[in-house]
């Protein structure tokens, strides 16, 4: 019989309370309450996560953001800033120790994202990994990812870019240098793809979904089981929501 | 002095530094480490700009100071190291 990991669909949520659900996660598997899970998501409203090393004020334009009605939230994991708008996010949480974890991180970058790769393909798309942490269909970047590893237990979570809307993105990201910026428009556009770009169609949030979970199971050898955050779960998502991710100490912490 | 740098580290990620530092003495005062790199446990970084406080900004002394660092705290970096870091660091000296 084939193991069962939990398989999560939380559906549109605002970004401290998805950060906070991934973090709840977390903790609750690493007490060993839940079993391994994969989790599909979405941002209501539409949000930038920054990786945790990042500044906030150098990164986001804070302005642009409230005017546009966009949140923005740092995450517990490293990389860079992501505008979350039309995409699929998952996130996988397992503990280090399990035998379909390698030990090596950029190996379990590979891994994780091999799922993804088996689920694009599911959707006619072929993909590539490309180290550290993206995924390429013809050479552009369909797919950001991040990975923290705290408690025992390592979470990663990323992006599947179903639709993309560069020059929003410009707005409410800063550039270096507002000169090159028409520049680095261009240049951006010409290095992202997406689903339905690649497709020629749109593909639902739930299909796309559901290409992803067989992806999961086929690189993992597992059955993704359908579940729901635990009481437990929900009570800390709650609490880490209040007391970290919506707040400005947190989220102004750099 | 306050100044700021931003590198591309070689086949890596984007770090931006910000240090403040004793004109007469090149001693770092401050050091703020921020960029869309990875550091494995996250929180050491914090404790990373603590340690470099004191340090003078010369290649040598950052280098073994960085390297030093890392040991003690076990810290993995990915998208950066300790060249990249002393580069990125040194680069906010006029």
């Amino acid at each position: 019989m084939k193991e069962q990991w939990r398989l999560l669909q939380t559906g549109f949520d605002t970004a401290f309370s998805n950060m906070a659900i991934d973090r709840a996660i977390l903790v609750a598997n690493s007490i060993g309450n839940v079993p391994p899970t994969v989790r599909f998501y979405g941002w209501m409203p539409p949000a930038i996560s920054l990786g945790y090393f990042q500044s906030v004020t150098e990164e986001i334009d804070i302005q642009a953001c409230k005017k546009l009605g966009v949140d923005y939230v740092r995450r517990i994991t490293g990389g860079g800033a992501v505008f979350h708008d039309k995409e699929l996010t998952y996130s996988i949480i397992i503990p280090e120790a399990h035998p379909a974890m390698p030990k090596n991180i950029l190996q379990s970058y590979g891994r994780i994202c091999n799922a993804l790769l088996q689920g694009l393909k599911q959707l006619g798309i072929h993909g590539t990994y490309a180290p550290i942490n993206d995924i390429l269909v013809d050479g552009k970047k369909i797919s950001g990812n991040a990975q923290t590893r705290k408690a025992n237990m390592v979470l990663q979570h990323g992006t599947i870019l179903l639709d993309v809307d560069v020059d929003t993105m410009f707005s409410l990201l800063k550039v270096p240098n507002e000169k090159i910026k028409d520049k680095l428009i261009k240049d951006v556009k010409q290095r992202v793809t997406s689903i339905e770009h690649i497709a020629g169609k749109r593909i639902r949030f739930e299909e796309v979904a559901e290409a992803l979970k067989t992806g999961f199971e086929e690189e993992f050898h597992v059955e993704l089981v359908q579940g729901i955050l635990t009481n437990e779960e929900k009570t800390l998502a709650a609490q880490f929501e209040k007391e970290c991710f919506s707040t400005a100490q947190w989220n102004h912490r750099r | 002095m306050r100044l700021h740098s931003v590198y591309k580290v070689p086949q890596g990620k984007l770090l931006k530094i910000s240090v403040e530092y004793n004109k007469k003495n090149n001693v770092i005062k401050n050091i703020r480490i921020t960029g869309d790199f990875f550091a494995y446990p996250e929180e050491a970084i914090e404790q990373m700009e603590t340690k470099l406080r004191n340090t003078v900004l010369d290649e040598e002394q950052l280098l073994d100071k960085i390297r030093s660092i890392i040991t003690e705290y076990h810290i993995q970096f990915i998208g950066v190291d300790a060249e990249g870091l002393t580069k990125g660091i040194l680069m906010c000296k006029p």
